[in-house]
């Protein structure tokens, strides 16, 4: 793992709220591996926040930069959302763990939540570049929300996407595609990421058709780097930390809904109405 | 013109006053890819206790403003795997190692001090006491002088190592403790570790913590170890190591005109990892400008 002051050379809204930046840093772009994350400070001046944020690592240019691809939910994303081309972040990388596959997988299937994508167009990258066939299935809430369709369709034998809305592709869940489609498609590893529920669900169907499942897990952390011992998740092996023993874990040994992973998505909490009770 | 930032504490002599604080650093190794760890004054590990504990159930952190939470529950290894495992890495180091243990009876803090004896590497305990005694309600033993000092005197029984007490800032009186570990047999204080805290979640109207509270870290507490290591310097002449919410060294400086010999480095560690090199840099670079030749010479000039 590296420290760098690295350079923004590229910032893009791809979508409303969800911006791509490229930063320069040749030491981790160039050990960089699908599925691992770097931990940045979000903004030049860091005073309105304390602690770096975890971001996937979304594409390389290998050698050179790598890219990041996130949504403003909070303090911090609003502020990353602000650097301009030529500030330079203090990024920490690469970290954790990063998806694994053996050299004569003959399919794949890369399954993407909202903003899912981001680690694995890297993957799709690399798996093409290493001609391991796969399919990409993609889904969001609306077609607008749907990112990186087209890089998944220029790189997958096919990219199927499902919107919430029916707006584009498939209507309903991902989850529900890939429930009718798994059976036809039969790829020998599922690797996916997205929101936990999700991440849940696809982790049953790939347990119930006997598919090797790598999944992206999220926790708050600290430090990012092994240390603090805050991202814990809760495995079957026990305590795991998020940051080192992860962020790509085997689906089957998570123990799901045990930890609170399953509340911290990507596309943020849903709002639960707390429930009105008369007390008297 | 050079400066002198070698400082001794409790016999321990280190090549400058800045160290990291226990369980913020683990023990050394994640960091030791992003500096040389050696140029540290000393290295203080993660809190050991007799037998391994996992931990809390997560999640375990969380930011607040200027600052976070942690309720990581001492998740470690045990005693055992520390000395085969741990202790060996730490010593390449060539550095002061200060090994900070717990436990939830005095017995356990005596029977840890015991199994330290005659250990290679190890240059003094750290005394947390911040951890709940069974056996007198779950009271912790830092929240009380009575306990405090009997936990002190237990370990200073045990060993002949120099004995740092690391006291807890969630009490009324610092000093009173202060007074209590000190006359048990303390060499040294280290102050203050986390302040107890909450924080919810308005979304999900849940605490953001699983254990509910935790410990506050970080510059939002830095204003009250500053005051508690001015109260407690007033109050004993043991040195003190100064800690809470040090990011930079100006903010190390603080703590010695308030009377620390030393100070140690948490949460700044998560912030950058290389913040205890720059503090080290930056206090030279503070005494050299002002015409200092020792930061021995900053140590309780607070002008009161
Ligand atoms: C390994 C990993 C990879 C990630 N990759 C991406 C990515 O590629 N694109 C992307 O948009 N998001 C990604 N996330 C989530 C991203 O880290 C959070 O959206 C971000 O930290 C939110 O920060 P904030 O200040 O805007 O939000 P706030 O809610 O204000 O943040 C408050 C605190 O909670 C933490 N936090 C909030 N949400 C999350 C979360 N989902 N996961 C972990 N910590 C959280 C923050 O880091 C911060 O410490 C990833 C998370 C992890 C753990
Ligand atoms: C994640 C985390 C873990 C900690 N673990 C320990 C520990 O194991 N033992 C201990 O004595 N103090 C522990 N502390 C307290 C720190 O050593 C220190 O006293 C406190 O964080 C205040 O300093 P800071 O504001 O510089 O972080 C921990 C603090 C944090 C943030």
């Amino acid at each position: 793992m590296f420290q760098a002051k690295a350079d923004v050379i590229s910032k893009k809204e791809i979508s409303p709220g969800v911006f791509s930046i490229t930063l320069i840093s040749p030491e981790i772009s160039r050990n960089a591996k699908p599925g691992q994350f770097v931990h940045v400070l979000c903004g030049v001046q860091n005073d309105k926040f304390l602690l770096r944020r975890p971001f996937s690592i979304h594409r390389v240019v290998p050698g050179r930069a790598f890219e990041i691809l996130f949504q403003v939910v909070g303090s911090g994303t609003k502020e990353l959302s602000k650097v301009k081309i030529h500030d330079a972040l203090d990024v920490i990388g690469p970290l954790g763990t990063s998806f694994t596959y053996s050299p004569d997988i003959k399919s794949a299937l890369l399954l993407a939540g909202g903003l899912g994508v981001a680690p694995l167009l890297f993957l799709a990258e690399e798996l093409t570049e290493n001609h391991v066939m796969f399919y990409a299935m993609l889904g969001a809430q609306t077609k607008t929300k749907l990112l990186r369709y087209i890089d998944f369709k220029r790189l997958a034998k096919k990219t199927f996407a499902a919107t919430e809305d029916g707006s584009f592709g498939h209507e309903g869940t991902v989850v529900a595609l890939l429930n009718r489609t798994v059976h036809r498609l039969r790829p020998q590893v599922i690797y996916a990421v997205g929101p936990g529920k999700m991440l849940q669900k696809v982790a049953e169907t790939a347990d119930d058709f006997g598919i090797d499942c790598q999944v992206s897990i999220e926790a708050k952390m600290a430090c990012g780097v092994g240390a603090c011992l805050g991202c814990t998740c809760l495995t079957r092996q026990g305590f795991k930390l998020t940051c080192k023993d992860g962020p790509i874990f085997n689906a089957r040994d998570i123990m799901w809904g045990e930890s609170e992973v399953e509340q911290l998505s990507l596309d943020g909490y849903k709002y639960e109405a707390a429930e009105i009770t008369d007390s008297d | 013109m050079s400066v002198n930032l070698s400082v001794t504490l409790a016999g321990i002599k280190m090549k400058n006053p800045v160290m990291p604080a226990s369980g913020t650093f683990g023990n050394g190794r994640e960091f030791s890819e992003f500096f040389d760890v050696g140029r540290l004054g000393a290295i203080v590990a993660k809190t050991v206790t007799l037998k391994p504990r996992e931990g809390n159930m997560p999640p375990r952190v969380c930011e607040t403003t200027s600052g976070m939470l942690n309720s990581i529950g001492l998740q470690n290894e045990g005693l055992g795997y520390f000395l085969k495992h741990d202790l060996p890495y730490m010593r390449k180091f060539k550095i002061p190692i200060i090994v900070n243990i717990a436990g939830n009876t005095l017995e356990e803090y005596a029977q840890i001090c015991r199994d330290l004896r005659g250990v290679e590497g190890v240059s003094a305990i750290e005394l947390n006491i911040s951890c709940p005694n069974i056996k007198a309600g779950g009271i912790a033993f830092g929240a009380s002088s009575k306990l405090a000092e009997q936990v002190t005197a237990a370990s200073r029984y045990n060993t002949d190592l120099p004995l740092i007490v690391k006291l807890t800032p969630n009490v009324y009186n610092i000093s009173k403790i202060a007074r209590a570990v000190v006359s048990a047999g303390a060499d040294a204080v280290s102050l203050i570790n986390t302040l107890v805290g909450m924080s919810i979640d308005i979304k999900t109207f849940k605490p953001q913590l699983a254990n509910y509270t935790g410990g506050l870290s970080g510059p939002a507490i830095k204003p009250v170890a500053v005051r508690m290591v001015w109260e407690v310097a007033q109050t004993v002449d043991v040195p003190i190591i100064g800690i809470g919410g040090i990011m930079t060294a100006e903010d190390a400086i603080e703590f010695f005109l308030a009377g620390a010999t030393a100070i140690a480095v948490g949460t700044a560690n998560f912030v950058n990892p290389k913040a205890m090199v720059e503090i080290i840099e930056g206090i030279e670079r503070f005494l050299s400008e002002r015409g200092f030749t020792d930061v021995r010479q900053l140590i309780g000039k607070v002008r009161v």
